[in-house]
Parts: C-alpha cells; structure tokens; sequence
C-alpha cells in the first residue's frame, strides 16, 4: 500500500504555479511605482515603461489563473465548521510545539480564511487596475480610489503571501509536495487534514 | 535661497491674453485649433500646448453682470501632489527658487501626475510626456522673469521674492489666495472677491485617497511586509515547524 495520497491534481498545479509566476512578475514590476527605492527593478524588465506593460500582461494572467483556483476550490474553502472556530481560537496550534492537531478537510481554516482572502483581494485589485489601467480614462476621484486601493490590496497580499509561502514549506514539511507533485504522505494528511483523509481513504 | 512665487493680481488683469501668447513664444508652443464658443475664453482648459490662460468667468445679468479673470497655470505648490506621487525620482522636481519643474527625458508616461494634482493642472503631450507650466524655469535660472509676466502690461502677473510679493499685496488691503495652502503656493493670487467667485477651492488640499496611499499604506505596507518576514523567521526559531514526527520533550519557545 502506498504512503502517499493524491492531494492535487495537474490542472490545480499547472494553475497555481502559473498564479505564482505572475505574482512575482507583478510584484518586480509593480514595485517601481510603489516607491522609489525600487525603482530600479524596471531594469529587469527592459525599462519602466515595458515594466508597465509586463504588470498589465501580468495583471491579466493572474486574474484568470487567481479566479480558476478559487472557483476549483470553492466547495471546500466556503464551508466553516465548528472545528474550524476551535482551530482559529488555538490559532491553528502554531504559538506551541507539538500540540493535538484539531481535524480539518482539505484545507484547515486558515487555508480557507486565505482563499477567500485571494480572491476578494484579486478582485478589488483586477477592479481598481482597470480603472488605472489608463489613468486618465476615467473620472479623477475614482483613479484616485483605485491607486489607493490597488497600493492597500497589494501590500495585504504581500504579507499575505508571505505568510503562505512560509506556512507551505518550511513551516509545515511535507505540504509543498502536494503543490509540486500532486501527492502528499499519508502521514501529513493524518496530521494536518485528519477528516479529509478519513473521507479519501474511505473509513 | 529664497522661494520665488508669481503674485497674480486680477483686479489689474484685462483679458488681454499677452501671457498665452508670450507663453507660447517662449516654450515653442502651437497653437491650438478652436471653435468659437460664444466666449473669449479660448481654448477652454489648459491643453498639452497651453501652460497658461485666462479663465473668463461671467456671473450675473444686466447690471448685476460681472466679468472676472482668473489666470489658470500650474500654481507651483510647496507640498506638491505631483512630485509626491511621481513614481520616477526627478522627473517632476522643486527647482532652487521653489518652482515645479520636469525633466520629460525621466517621465515614466504613468499619469500618476495628472491624479496627484490638487488643480488638475499636468497635461501629455503626443510623446505621451509630462507638460505644464514651470514658471520658465530655465529663464528664471538664468536671472529673467517668466515668459508671461514679462508680456503682461497691467502688471497683473508679478514675480521675485515670494514674502515681498505678500507683503505688497497685503499693504494694499489684498486677500491674498495660497499664502499657506499646501505648504505656500509658489503662484498666488490677489483676487478682486472671494475664492468661490473665481471657480477656486476655500482649501486646496493634496487628495485625500492620495495622502493614504503615500503617506499611510506605503509606509505601513513596507513595515508590514517586513514584519511578516520577521514574524515567520521568529516562529520557525522558537515553536519551530510541524514536524510529521511531533515526538517533543519541550513546548518550544524554551
């Protein structure tokens, strides 16, 4: 019998990666006009302006990739049970070594509290860099808005992400398998997603 | 040195329009092809080829009838939305006399500009480049007065030491518009009435959704992403990862 169980499949990894690469393409090329001090990351682009035009390309492949892994997940990041209170209430178990992990599905609260996140912050930031996506189309007032809004959804993703990379390797062995190779051990699910293995593994 | 600023007098102003056209002059400007309105007022708002002119505001009927001049140009603000939401470090910069000045071979073309300013003042040219009024700062530098102010007969456009000029216009009983507004407006004006009668703001203020996204979210997002950092290196350090193998002696964090 084998120690692993199928965690994700090829589309979900396809789609996740290519979300994460346009991330970073829109992180490097967008940081040029959140603050001076990065300025030169358009360098890595060929200049500021192309800089821009790759945060547009960017802007729109993450959009379609951010709102498909949502939409694959939403039947499982949407429902909150009681477990999930407890989990939220003893902070996932993360401020003490080795506790008792609370069951979880699929994904714990947390996970869930952060796809829902993504896509709420995803849409406001697809809605607001429409509106700048040429700064002078629409009304001064609503540009305004949008370049503070698309500054505050960037940072909150920043900090979001950077709570999600952590959380995903080295935080937590064994979960980046899943997103890399599709398979998780058997043991991590029984740790981490003890209710989500019981139903996979048909008990 | 000290901060130079255009006094701008409209009771003296006769719509003559010297300073359009001397503005045109000095900056190499083309003309505008216009329609005619039923005004004087031409061409209706600042355009990438007009730095500056003279706004016709007509109020009242009969003998109640009031013609106002206000001359519309980038009125030089000491804390000026425009360079704060530049994203490119000298491309719209204060010169030495206090001026705002651009160098268009920094414009990045993002129209951050055009949103940041409190007036509605920058304009793209068709290099899609920054444009507005910069006081001729090259003739400035250079010991000359502006274009405009030059070309004025009535001497309702003034320039030089920005505290004289207040202080002239207030020894003549003038309600002087901009004295403290956004740090000092470096083109102020003397007006004949209040600000309303001349279409302008009792308070000009930097955007408030741009002072958040500048001075709030900006910094705040820097500390926050580097506190997350912080935070998860802290974490692994003391309660450490989920190990799959959670066999501990300790609770972490000893």
């Amino acid at each position: 019998m084998s120690n692993y169980v199928k965690r994700f499949s090829a589309f979900d990894r396809v789609v996740h990666w290519v979300l994460a690469v346009a991330f970073f393409v829109l992180v490097f090329s967008g940081l040029g006009l959140f603050a001076h001090t990065f300025f030169g990351y358009f360098d890595f682009f060929g200049g500021p302006e192309q800089g821009i035009l790759a945060h547009k390309i960017a802007g729109i492949a993450f959009l379609i990739t951010s709102v498909l892994l949502f939409l694959a997940h939403a039947k499982e990041t949407c429902r909150f049970d009681g477990d999930d209170a407890k989990w939220f209430g003893a902070f996932g178990g993360y401020l003490k070594r080795g506790g008792k992990e609370i069951p979880q599905g699929k994904f714990n609260a947390g996970q869930k509290l952060f796809a829902l996140f993504s896509f709420v912050a995803t849409i406001a930031l697809g809605l607001t860099g429409w509106v700048i996506w040429d700064p002078t189309a629409m009304e001064r007032g609503l540009t305004q808005m949008s370049l503070m809004l698309h500054g505050l959804f960037f940072i909150l993703f920043m900090m979001g992400a950077v709570v999600h990379i952590y959380l995903a390797t080295i935080g937590n062995p064994g979960t980046a398998d899943g997103m890399l190779w599709g398979y998780v051990k058997k043991v991590w699910a029984k740790k981490h997603a003890s209710k989500w293995y019981k139903e996979v593994i048909g008990e | 040195m000290a901060r130079k600023a255009f006094m701008i007098d409209t009771s003296r102003c006769t719509a003559c329009r010297g300073c359009q056209v001397a503005c045109k002059q000095w900056n190499k400007l083309p003309a505008d092809a216009e329609v005619n309105r039923g005004s004087y007022e031409n061409p209706p708002q600042l355009t990438p080829h007009l730095y500056n002119k003279i706004e016709f505001i007509e109020k009242g009927e009969g003998k109640d009838f009031t013609w106002r001049f206000l001359n519309q140009r980038c009125l030089q603000c000491g804390d000026a939305g425009c360079i704060k939401v530049c994203p490119s470090a000298g491309a719209l910069f204060h010169t030495e006399e206090g001026l705002v000045g651009y160098d268009q071979d920094k414009c990045i073309s993002c129209n951050y500009c055009v949103n940041g300013c409190p007036f509605d003042v920058p304009r793209y040219d068709a290099n899609n480049k920054v444009t507005k009024c910069h006081g001729c700062m090259d003739r400035v530098a250079n010991g000359l007065q502006p274009a405009c102010v030059k070309a004025c007969p009535t001497a309702s456009l003034q320039f030089g030491d920005r505290d004289k000029l207040i202080a002239a216009a207030k020894a003549s009983g003038k309600q002087v518009y901009g004295e403290t507004a956004l740090s000092g407006l470096g083109a102020m004006y003397a007006l004949d009435g209040s600000p309303q009668d001349y279409n302008l703001a009792e308070n000009p203020s930097i955007p408030q959704s741009i002072f958040l996204w500048k001075d709030v979210i900006k910094p705040l997002g820097i500390l926050g992403f580097w506190g997350a950092v912080g935070a998860a290196m802290l974490h692994y350090v003391t309660v450490g990862p989920k190990q799959l193998e959670d066999d501990f002696e300790d609770k972490g964090g000893e």
